[in-house]
């Protein structure tokens, strides 16, 4: 499970929104929730496949270097993607300033073992990694349609 | 009292706690630190310091992080 299926409409609106945050002053991180088909699901896939990305407002005090996906926010939007049928198959958050990979203050924070990291950059790179609890383990992205 | 806590993205667990238990004793009772979450009551967020008035609440691990 060392992939990442990712719809290219969702890799699309995810580097938009990083788009628009690098526009701000001073340059600040957004993030969402990625859904789509996690690996453990019921249809016997063997990779996490994202299908839909999700802005959520970024509440951190200083949005320029942290990001902190609004709690209300996330619950509204996780719930409307389950009931949509997506797996939450992790997060997205953008480095505007900095190159695309997880930060050490990315790894001291992460609580959501099993579940995908992707970081990105207004400039397209985009990494995925998924967090075993210890580490991000860095997974390969495959574009879908 | 009896309080059904649901861990957002893992399981739901039944939690008794006692009468002037706050929300963040729920959160520790499902090995959590309420540092790392937030616990919400009907979508919205609650202090955790705040007494338990409810039997059933979410709790969400934080999502964040930053850049170096």
């Amino acid at each position: 499970m060392n992939s990442l299926r990712l719809r290219t409409d969702a890799r699309d609106a995810i580097l938009a929104h990083a788009r628009e945050g690098a526009l701000t002053t001073p340059p600040s991180e957004v993030c969402g929730v990625l859904g789509g088909r996690r690996a453990s699901g019921d249809d016997g896939a063997d990779t996490d496949a994202v299908a839909v990305a999700e802005p959520v407002a970024n509440v951190a005090e200083d949005t320029r270097t942290q990001y902190v996906l609004d709690p209300a926010a996330t619950v509204e939007t996780i719930d409307a993607m389950e009931a949509d049928g997506h797996d939450v198959v992790g997060f997205y958050h953008s480095h505007p300033e900095s190159d695309p990979v997880p930060s050490r203050t990315d790894e001291q924070e992460a609580r959501w073992t099993g579940y995908v990291y992707l970081v990105c950059h207004p400039d397209g790179r985009l990494n995925a990694y998924r967090f075993t609890g210890d580490a991000f383990e860095p997974l390969e992205i495959v574009d879908a349609e | 009292m009896h309080v059904t806590v649901e861990v957002v993205g893992e399981e739901t667990h039944d939690v008794s706690v006692d009468d002037d238990g706050t929300y963040a004793d729920l959160v520790r009772a499902v090995d959590l630190s309420p540092h790392e979450v937030s616990v919400l009551v009907d979508g919205s967020p609650v202090p955790e310091d705040q007494p338990v008035e409810v039997d059933r609440v979410k709790v969400l691990r934080l999502i964040k992080g930053g850049a170096p």
